[in-house]
């Protein structure tokens, strides 16, 4: 069943347009990745899902239209997103920013505070300590903890591994592919480096300048000569 | 280095300690010091609440804004205007000021808040500049009695309030005038303690930090930044009419109505410790401080002193805290009380709770 589904998907900034018109869709229970190089639009695209930026064309989320919906009612209904650049709030103690992600929220958070520290151990061991205060991976960590103390049924989640070590980028992953697998959750990942998307994704889009080029399951993108020329580099 | 749990049997006691210590010189300056100390004290409070206000919107939110001395005149022409010429007496008037600078402070946030950084910076600068003069403008002379201002803006009779007795002639009404500061400063306190340690309070750390991730964490930007700007003009208001009922009169070039006044409030708040509970007591102390210990340093012709500031027939203070300021910044990052954590925390440690559910910010 679609849970997010898009269809003529155009924004921009101002005059500028950037997405001119692509459609997309993410099953319940999916890892979608949005492939694409520098400056493509993959960023936009999360700003144009999640109610950030002026957008055309329709957004459903679980058969719901949110094309005009403001952010927080976005987030309210089940849509939470890591930001590019983790975003996480320096000055806020852990535990803060984890609070800070149950804003929408109005019952106990309690229970899903201790949960999450219980898949990010290293969270728990600095729940006290500014959050600016940590590596770049625990920052990651903390941005994809916050994001989920809403309670989301979809998570956006953008180049996660920018500027991390090839190895916490892994662990990372693996963590998203356990919330998955484990939670049922479903996730709309960006990514540059196919190698990685292609790894964990189910199903994957192409996008260039805007515009949605090629999809189909990572093996199908995987098999296909050009793309591996162009993004796998073999 | 002493450690100590946090919420434990000696934690408590030297909070208890730290409390004790703060009432005894908040009850020492009305009864055993001068006149014009204690007058001193309640300027200090009038400026402690003015920069409380302040830090509400630019420490906590980041938010800049240069126009809180219009909120303080506000405040001080609400309470002078009610008072002279509706009869109203003094205690109704601050709520009245708080209402209508809410009013007026979110009319102004809803465009300006819309617009960032330096923008904002200009757009309150604007309404600083404005407000002086549009209190002079002929045409509202029936309300504001133009340049010259309104006087006499006081207590007919001191209101009997319990423990302090009757309280008569000058001495009397600036003990009252402490004590009625003082009251509001505790009151301003516990606002702004109570919205910095809520969710709204969090909300509030998270635009600052990251405006686009406290976005997609739900927070409403437009509402949040009007919400706390309404707020924190009604909170300088209670200052205005503080310092009106005090003085007496208010003026359009009154103390800290004019631009001076939104700089010092930033001046105390930055000093003192930007984004942090105490930092602008802390700060508000150490200003007019200051400003009365230099006040004599321009007319002063002899020595160091004289070389230094005798080209200046003005206190000195704000010079001084301005470079006070620059050096700060380089040490303290987080102003003064950042510097007092700090030290102190090389002689006591507050070890936190393993569970802690505190809603503190942290680094400050
Ligand atoms: N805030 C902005 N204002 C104007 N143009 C922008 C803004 N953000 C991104 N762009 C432009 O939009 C295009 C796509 O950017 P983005 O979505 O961030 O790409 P990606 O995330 O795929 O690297 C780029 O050409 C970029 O310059
Ligand atoms: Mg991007």
């Amino acid at each position: 069943m679609s849970l997010l589904s898009i269809t003529g998907l155009a924004a921009g900034y101002g005059p500028l347009e950037v997405l001119h018109g692509f459609d997309l869709e993410v099953n319940q229970g999916e890892i979608v990745v949005i492939l694409g190089a520098n400056g493509a639009g993959k960023t936009t695209t999360m700003r144009a899902v999640s109610g950030m930026i002026p957008r055309r064309g329709r957004v459903e989320f679980d058969g719901q239209d949110i094309s005009t919906a403001s952010p927080d009612s976005i987030v309210r209904l089940g849509i939470a997103q890591v930001p590019q650049g983790r975003g996480t709030f320096a000055d806020l103690t852990v535990e803060d920013n984890m609070m800070a992600g149950a804003y929408v929220r109005r019952d106990d958070v309690q229970a899903d505070l201790e949960r999450w520290f219980e898949v990010f151990p290293r969270l728990r061991e600095r729940r006290t300590q500014r959050a600016g205060s940590l590596s770049g991976g625990e920052q990651q960590m903390l941005a994809i903890a916050r994001a989920l103390m809403s309670r989301p049924r979809l998570l956006l989640c953008d180049e996660p591994s920018l500027g991390l070590a090839p190895l916490i980028t892994q662990e990372l992953f693996g963590v998203l592919q356990k919330l998955n697998a484990e939670e049922g959750l479903s996730i709309l990942l960006v990514e540059q480096n196919a190698n990685l998307a292609l790894k964990v994704a189910h199903r994957v889009y192409l996008l260039e300048t805007g515009n949605v080029v090629s999809t189909g399951s990572a093996a199908e993108l995987a098999a296909d000569d050009s793309i591996r020329k162009a993004y796998l580099g073999s | 280095m002493l450690k100590i749990n946090q919420g434990s049997p000696q934690h408590w006691a030297l909070r208890t300690l730290g409390i004790a210590i703060i009432a005894l010189v908040v009850v020492w300056v009305p009864t055993q010091m001068s006149t014009s100390r204690i007058g001193q004290f309640s300027d200090a409070f009038v400026l402690i609440i003015a920069a409380m206000s302040l830090n509400l919107v630019l420490g906590f939110t980041g938010q800049i804004s240069i126009g809180h001395s219009a909120f303080f005149g506000i405040g001080g022409y609400t309470a002078a205007i009610l008072i002279k010429d509706h009869g109203w007496s003094p205690g109704y008037t601050f709520y009245a000021a708080a209402v209508v600078a809410f009013v007026v402070g979110c009319l102004i946030a809803l465009p300006a808040l819309r617009i960032k950084g330096i923008y904002l910076a200009l757009v309150t600068l604007a309404v600083a500049v404005l407000f002086p003069t549009l209190v002079k403008w002929k045409k509202l002379a029936w309300l504001t009695d133009g340049a010259k201002g309104i006087d006499s803006v006081r207590y007919d009779e001191l209101p009997e309030w319990p423990v302090l007795g009757e309280l008569k002639g000058r001495d009397g009404r600036a003990v009252f005038a402490y004590w009625l500061a003082f009251l509001v400063l505790v009151i301003t306190y516990l606002v702004c303690r109570g919205l910095v340690k809520s969710r709204f309070g969090r909300s509030l750390v998270a635009i600052r930090d990251n405006e686009t991730a406290a976005a997609v964490m739900g927070v409403n930007l437009t509402a949040t930044k009007v919400l706390v700007f309404g707020a924190s003009a009604a909170l300088c208001a209670l200052a205005g009419v503080l310092s009106t009922l005090r003085t007496g009169v208010i003026t359009p070039e009154g103390q800290y109505v004019t631009l001076l006044g939104s700089i010092v409030f930033l001046l105390i708040m930055v000093v003192g410790g930007a984004g942090t509970l105490w930092g602008p007591i802390v700060g508000g102390l150490v200003y007019v401080w200051l400003d009365n210990t230099t006040r004599g340093f321009g007319s002063e012709s002899d020595g160091v002193i004289g070389f230094l500031f005798g080209w200046s027939d003005q206190s000195p203070a704000t010079l001084i805290l301005g470079l006070a300021l620059v050096i700060i910044m380089f040490v303290a990052p987080y102003g003064l009380v950042g510097l007092i954590k700090r030290l102190w925390a090389k002689v006591v440690l507050v070890v936190p709770k393993p569970a802690g559910t505190s809603l503190s910010t942290t680094g400050k």
